[in-house]
Formats: C-alpha cells, sequence, structure tokens
C-alpha cells in the first residue's frame, strides 16, 4: 500500500462569494422586511382603531389621569380646565370628559393621553404670551382626540414593539439595533398629516370661541425662530415627529385664508397664574 | 464512489492511501423553525422541520468530503466518522471526514 | 440632541466596528490561509490517516499519542453575518472559512508535534469541534472556535512511501 501525498482541491469547503455581498443581501432584505410589515401592521391598526368606541376607551385609559390631591390644589390646573371647557363646548358631541394637569419640565410640550387627559408643561406655559395662543395649543391637542390619533399611535407603537421583539430575538444585539433604527424611521412620516389635521382642528375651535384668530399662530413663529434652519434643520424636521414650525404657521395661515377667518382681533392676555415657590 | 465506515472495503484492496478528506457545512434554521420548535417544546413530538434541516447538511458534507476526495484522484472513502457542533445560536456544523484511498 | 445627529450615531457607530472588523478578520485570514498552505506542502509527506490497521509491511518501532489544538477567535463581522443568517436560514458562509482554517491548523499542529517526536505517520486519526462561548448580556454569543486533532503517532523502520 503506497501512500500519495496530495494536497486536495481548495475552495471546497468555503465559499467563494464576497461576504460584503452577502452583507448588502442580507441587511437590506431583513431593513426592509421590516419596515415592511411595521407599514402593514400600522395600515390594519388605522383601520381598526375607529373602531373603539370613546365610552370603552374612557373605561379602559380614564385612570391614566386620575384627579389628585396635589394638581387639585394648583391653581394653574383650575384657570387651564376652565379653557379647557370653553374650548371643548365647541365641539358639540365630544364623548369625553376631557382633564388637564400641569407637568414639570423645561421643553414645550403638550400631550394627549388616551382616556382624556391632557398634559401640559411649564416649558410651554412659559413660552405663551397670550390666551390666544394657549387655546390654538389646547384645540390641537383636542383635535387629536377627534382624529383618535392617540389611540393609533399607542397601536403602531405595540405593532411595532412586536416585529422589532421577533426579529431581534434572531440576530442578536447589532441587529436589534439596526431594526430599531428602521423603525422609527418608518413611523416618522405617517404622524405629521395627523399632525396637520389636528392643527386645522384647533383652528377651528379658537375661530369658534374668539371669532377670529389672531395670535394664534405666533407661538410657533417663536419657536420656529428659537430653533436652527438649514440644512441640519431640515433634516431634523424630516426626523422629528411634528413638521418645523415654520411650515405649520403657513399652514395655519392658508387654513385661515380659505375659511375665510379673520387674522385681526384682540388679544386676551393669560390668566394663568404663576404658583408661589 | 464507495463510502464505507469500515476500514477495508470487503472484495477490493487498498493500492494507495491518501490523506483525510473532510466535508462540513454550517447551517442555520430560520425563524420559522425557530417558532415551530418553540411550540413543539410545549407538545412535544419529532422536530420534522429540523430533522429535514440536518439531514439535507449531512448530505451536503457528505458530497463535499466526496469532492475533495475526487479531487485527488481517489475511488473509495473508509471510515468515515461523523461530527455535529453547535457553533451559534441556532446554528450546527455539520462535519464528515475519512481517508481517501484508491481501491482496485 | 439634534435628532439628526443622533440616528447618524446610532447607524454609523455599529457600521464603522463592522468595517473594522472586517478589514482586520480578512486580512488575518488571508495570512492564516498563506501560512497554512506553505505549512501543508511542506508536511505533506507525513501521512496522517483515519484509520486503525497498520499495513503489516509497516515495521513499528515507537507508538505515542499526538494531539493538535488551536481556537479561532469570530471577529464582529462573522458574528453579525451569522446572526442575520439566523433568521432567514441557510448555510452561514462566513463561519465556513473559520471552521476550514481550524480544522487544518489543528491537523498540522498535530502532524508538527508527531514529527518533533520522530514519528513517521499518524493513524487513527480524530477531529473534535467545540464552541468558545463568549460573555455577552444574553450569555449566548460565540467568542470562537477550538477543533482538536488527535492520533497514534508511529515511528516506523521504514519509510511508508
Amino acid at each position: 500500500m503506497e501512500y500519495d501525498g496530495r494536497l486536495p482541491a481548495e475552495g471546497i469547503n468555503t465559499s467563494d462569494e464576497h461576504p460584503l455581498r452577502e452583507f448588502a443581501l442580507l441587511v437590506g432584505g431583513l431593513v426592509g422586511a421590516a419596515v415592511a410589515c411595521i407599514a402593514i401592521a400600522a395600515l390594519a391598526i388605522d383601520r381598526l382603531v375607529p373602531l373603539l368606541p370613546p365610552a370603552l376607551e374612557a373605561r379602559w385609559f380614564g385612570g391614566w389621569l386620575a384627579p389628585d390631591a396635589e394638581a387639585e390644589s394648583d391653581p394653574r390646573t383650575a384657570s387651564l380646565q376652565t379653557l379647557l371647557d370653553r374650548l371643548a363646548r365647541h365641539w358639540s358631541d365630544h364623548p369625553y370628559a376631557f382633564r388637564v394637569a400641569v407637568l414639570d419640565d423645561a421643553e414645550p410640550n403638550a400631550i394627549a393621553l388616551p382616556g382624556g387627559g391632557i398634559l401640559v408643561t411649564t416649558g410651554l406655559l412659559a413660552q405663551v404670551a397670550n390666551e390666544n395662543e394657549l387655546a390654538l395649543v389646547l384645540g390641537h391637542e383636542l383635535g387629536h382626540y377627534h382624529g383618535r390619533d392617540h389611540l393609533r399611535g399607542l397601536g403602531r407603537g405595540l405593532a411595532t414593539q412586536l416585529v422589532l421583539g421577533a426579529l431581534s430575538g434572531g440576530g442578536g444585539e447589532v441587529v436589534a439595533g439596526l431594526a430599531a433604527t428602521a423603525g422609527q424611521l418608518a413611523q416618522r412620516g405617517f404622524d405629521r398629516s395627523q399632525e396637520s389635521r389636528a392643527d386645522a382642528f384647533g383652528l377651528a375651535l379658537v375661530h369658534a370661541e374668539y371669532g377670529h384668530v389672531a395670535g394664534a399662530g405666533d407661538f410657533f413663529t417663536r419657536l420656529a425662530e428659537s430653533r436652527a434652519t438649514g440644512a441640519t434643520g431640515r433634516l431634523a424636521g424630516y426626523l422629528a415627529t411634528h413638521p418645523l414650525h415654520a411650515d405649520r404657521v403657513t399652514a395655519l395661515h392658508a387654513e385661515a385664508a380659505a375659511r375665510g377667518w379673520a387674522s385681526e382681533g384682540p388679544l386676551t392676555p393669560l390668566a394663568i397664574p404663576t404658583p408661589s415657590k | 464512489m464507495i463510502i464505507s465506515t469500515t476500514e477495508n472495503i470487503p472484495g477490493h484492496n487498498v493500492k494507495k492511501f491518501f490523506g483525510v478528506v473532510s466535508g462540513s457545512t454550517v447551517r442555520a434554521k430560520h425563524i420559522g423553525r425557530d417558532i415551530m420548535a418553540g411550540l413543539k417544546n410545549l407538545i412535544g413530538g419529532e422536530l420534522k422541520g429540523y430533522t429535514e434541516l440536518l439531514q439535507e447538511s449531512r448530505d451536503d458534507a457528505l458530497a463535499r468530503m466526496v469532492q475533495e476526495a475526487e479531487s485527488l484522484g481517489a475511488n473509495a472513502v473508509v471510515n468515515v466518522r461523523f461530527s455535529t457542533s453547535s457553533i451559534a445560536q441556532g446554528a450546527a456544523e455539520l462535519f464528515a471526514y475519512g481517508t481517501a484511498v484508491q481501491v482496485d | 440632541m439634534d435628532p439628526a445627529l443622533e440616528a447618524l450615531i446610532q447607524l454609523g457607530a455599529p457600521l464603522a466596528l463592522l468595517a473594522l472588523a472586517f478589514f482586520t478578520g480578512r486580512r488575518a485570514e488571508r495570512r492564516h490561509y498563506q501560512s497554512i498552505r506553505a505549512r501543508e506542502r511542506e508536511l505533506c509527506m507525513l501521512p496522517a490517516v483515519t484509520f486503525r490497521q497498520i499495513p503489516s509491511s509497516w515495521g513499528v518501532d515507537g507508538v505515542g499519542l499526538v494531539t493538535g489544538s488551536v481556537v479561532i477567535s469570530v471577529d464582529h463581522f462573522k458574528r453579525f453575518l451569522a446572526g442575520l443568517r439566523t433568521l432567514v436560514g441557510g448555510r452561514i458562509k462566513s463561519y465556513e472559512t473559520l471552521l476550514d482554517r481550524a480544522r487544518r491548523e489543528a491537523v498540522l499542529r498535530c502532524k508538527e508535534q508527531a514529527r518533533a517526536r520522530g514519528y513517521h505517520a499518524v493513524v487513527n486519526l480524530r477531529l473534535e469541534t467545540t464552541r468558545i462561548a463568549g460573555k455577552s448580556r444574553k450569555g449566548n454569543a460565540t467568542a470562537g472556535v477550538e477543533v482538536l486533532a488527535f492520533g497514534t503517532g508511529l515511528e516506523l523502520r521504514r519509510d511508508p512511501r
């Protein structure tokens, strides 16, 4: 029995394919699949959400902003609640019991919670110059309830978490990170039409309450001037959930002009007392 | 190509022997099989998906081993052994190796 | 923080890490393969076989156990590709080169040890592959792969060729 020492051919147990090609294929495919799944889930949620009756919603989520003793004694809450009730009266058939509370946060923001609770930050209260501006912000939140947007947001968030959880279970941390970023990018585009509709609804409520829309958009104009514009500003605008403030002002003026609403009128001073420290 | 787990192939004489030839594949199951396996964990029974997957991998590995042997000019592989090892979460390497020989 | 910058960092940092791992991993692999091929050519005259029965024409003077083992680490890029593969299924090509290298290196080390000890052939060669687990948040990441090649070295009176 003789021995032949030759070596077998190379490349039988390995593959010639360039790893970067496989990388591009897999990453592209998975990101595409994630975005598609989330889009489909979001569409489904959008169809199903209006079917939830508001009475049921109030029952399920009403506890999220339960009245508590500390909020009741805050003088700002009372005057905010009065303003909110005045605006809500113009939405005649609303099924919610709206409540408002103040949130201690330097960033100006207003949040609509499922069940009828609205949060307004101290940063926002510091920035508004008169009651008309605050009325538009509150009207905007009421517009979200009108469109059941807050529920859509909740549902979409849930759907995204489910899809991403299923994908990241198999792939490891970096895959989970990439999937999360893809999910966030996919979500951005949907919110802005809802925001525009809420803006229009809020403007209608302001007009119904005061008879004119003077001063309503000034708040956004001020915010737009304080933020950066230009290239990074535009990119930030795409990535933010609200449209750029400058765009909102333009849209508001266009809406007022289209409805033939007066843009001039007396501005009511802010009746919110500053709390004693 | 004769493949055998014995040292000698009955009825043949080994004229020449080469070195060790091997074939291996690393396969991952996809997420669908993962979910089915998770369900089967509850109710029990054969994981048909996995059985098929591993059978395909074994055939693949054997084919590669035979390819290596052919490239040497051998016509039989003796003393073939299999080895399975878990390489990553959800992936296994199937490895077949033996000695390539030339029989008459 | 500016959301655009934040998104860029969130995507850019892992991609940069992957790119670094890809280039260094490829270089290491290429150099290792060059070394493997050179040593295989050098050692091809020492037979390593899996069968046990020794031809009667061989006069055996000495026997002993010979082993060779190597642990090769999985670089970040390969691990990432494998992670993606476990979602869609199929052959994990990034690990195939890893295992091929490890196996050939282990067999070479076994042969080198045999030669160093004066053996002329290795019989009953066996190969064992193990995964070395690494530390990760989930605790199941693969840090490396170990291949052990062991067999019986034979000292022969006459060269088997």
